[in-house]
């Protein structure tokens, strides 16, 4: 791939209603698929390394797997391979699309190309929303972006497969990472009115995406009845 | 003419109707415009294009009576889903006050604590008469009946614990209403979760009802359509649908559209999704509607949002035990223990906001706890002080004028006798002689829409020809005739929780 391709890339990123059918590679899963090659785009692959990084000898994703193992979808954890490297390819300006890394056969697979990874089935029309989001998380207003900081990924908060359009995240997810309840309870005690405890209140236990949203905005639930209190929620 | 024959003729008069009219509706239609086509022939035989889920048991709403019902449902072993449109579980119900009404319980707490006698029979006319008589009495006689059983059935299966005290609420003429050591709703609604949960029913909130399908406008309910973040969906019923969607009190349009008088402007104390687009949805399938113009106001809301909060039920709590009302002049207004529309227009023609309700430390644990007044204090709900004349000037009103109410009102339960508002007094009443004293702010709010959807004795839905709607069942505040024009304070509870426990135990026998 020389740069024009990537330019070309970009702008159809930019322009998801563009996105299908040029850009998908009919390519089968599993490791005979076409390889993401890093030297297609990139003419030193040496230099996208940091000091303290290990020589590298391939020139493809599969040498990344050789170290990187892939996270296990049962633990939240942050991925900082991951992030870093969907970071880097999906900054706005040099935006670079999802298929030159990943293969895709709308409906049935999506994965990561040449690996055998798969992320599940993703139809044709949930990628616009894919890459919308992806964008949200690299750098919104949103709680996505304090994820993508701190190298939470898709995985982090979805598990081992892409979300479906309106899935939401289980609590018990979010307090994998974030403590138990009453730990949330503890560090949100407002000095004025301790009774006025988000995390501690007469509605009991809630569902954590009441409040916080991770691709858009959150609220404070309690404002919508008890319109004098002052409260805010991050992200 | 005999009953029977009566029947057959309203049958046949119905089914002629219902030909004459469709046919014209159509033939207009096809002469005239499109438009007719959508009238209620073309809507009753409409059916979803695609079924995508089905339950035996299907219930709206997770509050009191939802959650009894399917307790009820899936403790029979029937597939129960209950759906609710808001992000949090248990409507009005899990805001509640936490006030229960029954002749009696497990405990025998009325007697334990001397106060005095009831009968099922006495719960059942104090609520008729609060009602003006316009109460369904098979109703009122099942939720008095079914009241205490009710209550020790939450006990025993779902861990609720109540109060050691039994206080007389406004229009009851016995000591007679529990309250839950929680000191709001949620103290029911997790007892009643935790034996729905424990018999397998799922709670799926976010999905908000847009539709009850039904067979034409005789045949039974066949499902629902929704909505959530997934989109639009169809759930077909196996056995039965439950009707549990609550009141309209926050319906600013539709409770003015049955009752003018309740303009906008006047605060509410339900939370948000009290709204009567379910009602809406069952007329549509034929159901019948009663009492909507009757809309209660509490009398003792937080004046400036309408929130009622934990201190906000004391003044509901307090009159058994010797509370008193007075105006911002430091006068009394009503008597103490009148039924809440009386106090509530009464409140609104002292002409100026706020009332008060003013109480005595002796009070506290006869009606409530110290922890809830401390709390209420911290929050600069409670008005607190050592003299009456120092709390006058907490409340800003004329202090010889309060001092005078509170001492003539502790003659009056001296004489035992209250000349100016012929209050019933009584021996439990305490006189506000020691302080520290108290004082709350309040305000009527829009808070119980006694009308609604008619039901019979087995919370099946009535239709407009006062035949049972097949697989249908209602119960809650949805439901109407159980209050009359007045629901007593802490009906509602049993009300929802007896009346969900029959909608429940019946859907789960339907065949189907
Ligand atoms: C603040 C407050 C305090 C009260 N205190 C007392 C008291 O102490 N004692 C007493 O006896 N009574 C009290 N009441 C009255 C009593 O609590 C209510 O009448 C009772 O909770 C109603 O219960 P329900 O199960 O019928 O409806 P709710 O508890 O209101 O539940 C109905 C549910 O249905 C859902 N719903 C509505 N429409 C749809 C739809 N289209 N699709 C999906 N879901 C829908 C709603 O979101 C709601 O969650 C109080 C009421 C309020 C508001």
């Amino acid at each position: 791939m020389n740069r024009i391709p990537v330019v070309l890339c970009a702008a159809m990123l930019l322009i998801p209603a563009c996105t299908g059918n040029p850009l998908i590679r009919k390519v089968p899963p599993g490791p005979e698929a076409e390889v993401a090659a890093c030297m297609d785009c990139h003419s030193n692959v040496d230099e996208l390394f940091s000091k303290e990084h290990p020589a590298v000898s391939g020139d493809d994703i599969r040498t990344c797997f050789s170290c990187h193992q892939p996270m296990d979808p049962k633990k939240a954890e942050p991925n900082t391979f991951s992030a870093t490297l969907h970071r880097a390819h999906l900054n706005k300006e040099s935006g670079v699309d999802c298929l030159s890394c990943h293969s895709w056969i709308p409906g049935r697979h999506f994965g990561i190309s040449g690996t055998g990874v798969d992320l599940g089935p993703l139809p044709e029309n949930n990628m616009p929303l894919l890459k919308k989001t992806f964008l949200s998380w690299a750098g919104s207003r949103y709680l996505d972006a304090r994820h993508a900081k701190q190298n939470v990924t898709c995985s982090g908060c979805h598990g081992d497969s892409l979300p479906a359009p309106g899935d939401t995240i289980k609590n018990e997810r979010c307090l994998m990472c974030h403590g138990s309840y009453d730990a949330l309870a503890e560090k949100t005690v407002p000095e004025i009115f301790p009774d006025r405890n988000p995390h501690q209140s007469h509605l009991g236990v809630i569902d954590c995406t009441v409040c916080h949203v991770a691709h858009g905005e959150s609220r404070a639930y309690c404002l919508e009845c008890h319109q004098k209190f002052v409260m805010k929620t991050p992200g | 003419m005999d009953k029977e024959k009566i029947d057959s003729n309203i049958k046949s008069t119905r089914r002629d109707f219902l030909k004459v009219t469709g046919g014209t509706i159509a033939a207009a239609g096809i002469a005239a415009n499109g438009f007719l086509l959508r009238g209620s022939e073309a809507w009753a035989e409409e059916k979803p294009e695609t079924w995508n889920e089905e339950v035996d048991v299907l219930i709206v709403g997770s509050g009191f009576a939802g959650l009894a019902a399917a307790a009820e449902a899936a403790g029979r072993g029937s597939k129960t889903l209950i759906l609710d449109k808001m992000p949090t579980y248990g409507g009005n119900s899990i805001i509640n006050g936490g006030e229960y009404a029954s002749w009696d319980d497990e405990f025998s707490l009325r007697k334990k604590l001397n106060l005095g006698d009831d009968t099922s029979k006495l719960h059942m006319t104090d609520t008729i008469k609060g009602g003006d008589f316009y109460n369904i009495p098979a109703l009122v006689q099942v939720m008095v009946d079914g009241a205490p059983s009710a209550l020790n059935w939450m006990i025993d299966e779902g861990g609720l614990k109540i109060r050691e005290l039994v206080n007389r609420a406004g229009g009851h003429s016995a000591y007679r209403t529990r309250t839950c050591t929680d000191g709001i709703g949620r103290g029911y609604t997790e007892a009643l979760r935790k034996i729905a949960e424990s018999k397998g029913t799922e709670i799926r909130l976010g999905t908000k009802v847009t539709r009850i399908w039904r067979q034409g406008l005789e045949g039974p309910v066949l499902g629902l359509a929704v909505e959530n973040r997934k989109g639009r969906q169809n759930i077909r019923i196996r056995k039965a649908l439950v009707l549990a969607s609550g009141g309209f009190g926050y319906d600013v349009k539709m409770r003015q559209d049955f009752n003018p008088i309740v303009t906008p402007d006047i605060n509410c104390t339900n939370h948000k999704g009290a709204t009567g687009e379910m009602i809406r949805y069952a007329q549509a399938i034929g159901a019948d509607t009663l009492h909507l113009a009757f809309v209660q106001l509490y009398p003792f809301a937080e004046p400036e949002t309408g929130i009622l909060d934990t201190p906000a039920v004391y003044p509901f709590r307090g009159p058994g035990f010797g509370m008193v009302y007075v105006d911002r002049n430091g006068k009394r207004y009503v008597s103490e223990l009148e039924r809440r529309d009386v106090c509530a227009r009464a409140a609104t023609a002292t002409g100026s906001k706020p009332t008060f309700s003013v109480f005595s430390e002796k009070m506290i644990p006869l009606m409530g706890t110290k922890e809830e007044v401390k709390k209420g204090i911290a929050k600069g709900r409670f008005m607190t002080a050592m003299t009456i004349a120092d709390l006058a000037k907490e409340m800003d009103v004329p202090g010889s004028h309060l001092k005078d109410t509170i001492s003539r009102h502790n003659q009056y339960l001296a004489d035992k006798k209250d000349p100016e508002f012929n209050k019933p007094v009584t021996a439990m009443m305490v006189p506000m002689t020691e302080g520290p004293f108290y004082a709350v702010a309040q305000w009527p709010a829009v808070h119980h829409t006694m009308g609604g959807l008619r039901i019979n004795e087995s919370a099946q839905v009535i239709d407009i020809w006062g035949k049972p709607i097949p697989h249908l069942y209602a119960a809650g505040e949805i439901t109407g005739g159980v209050h009359g024009s007045n629901r007593l304070g802490s009906n509602a509870t049993p009300d929802c929780i007896v009346f969900g426990r029959i909608a429940g135990t019946n859907a789960a026998k339907e065949k189907a």
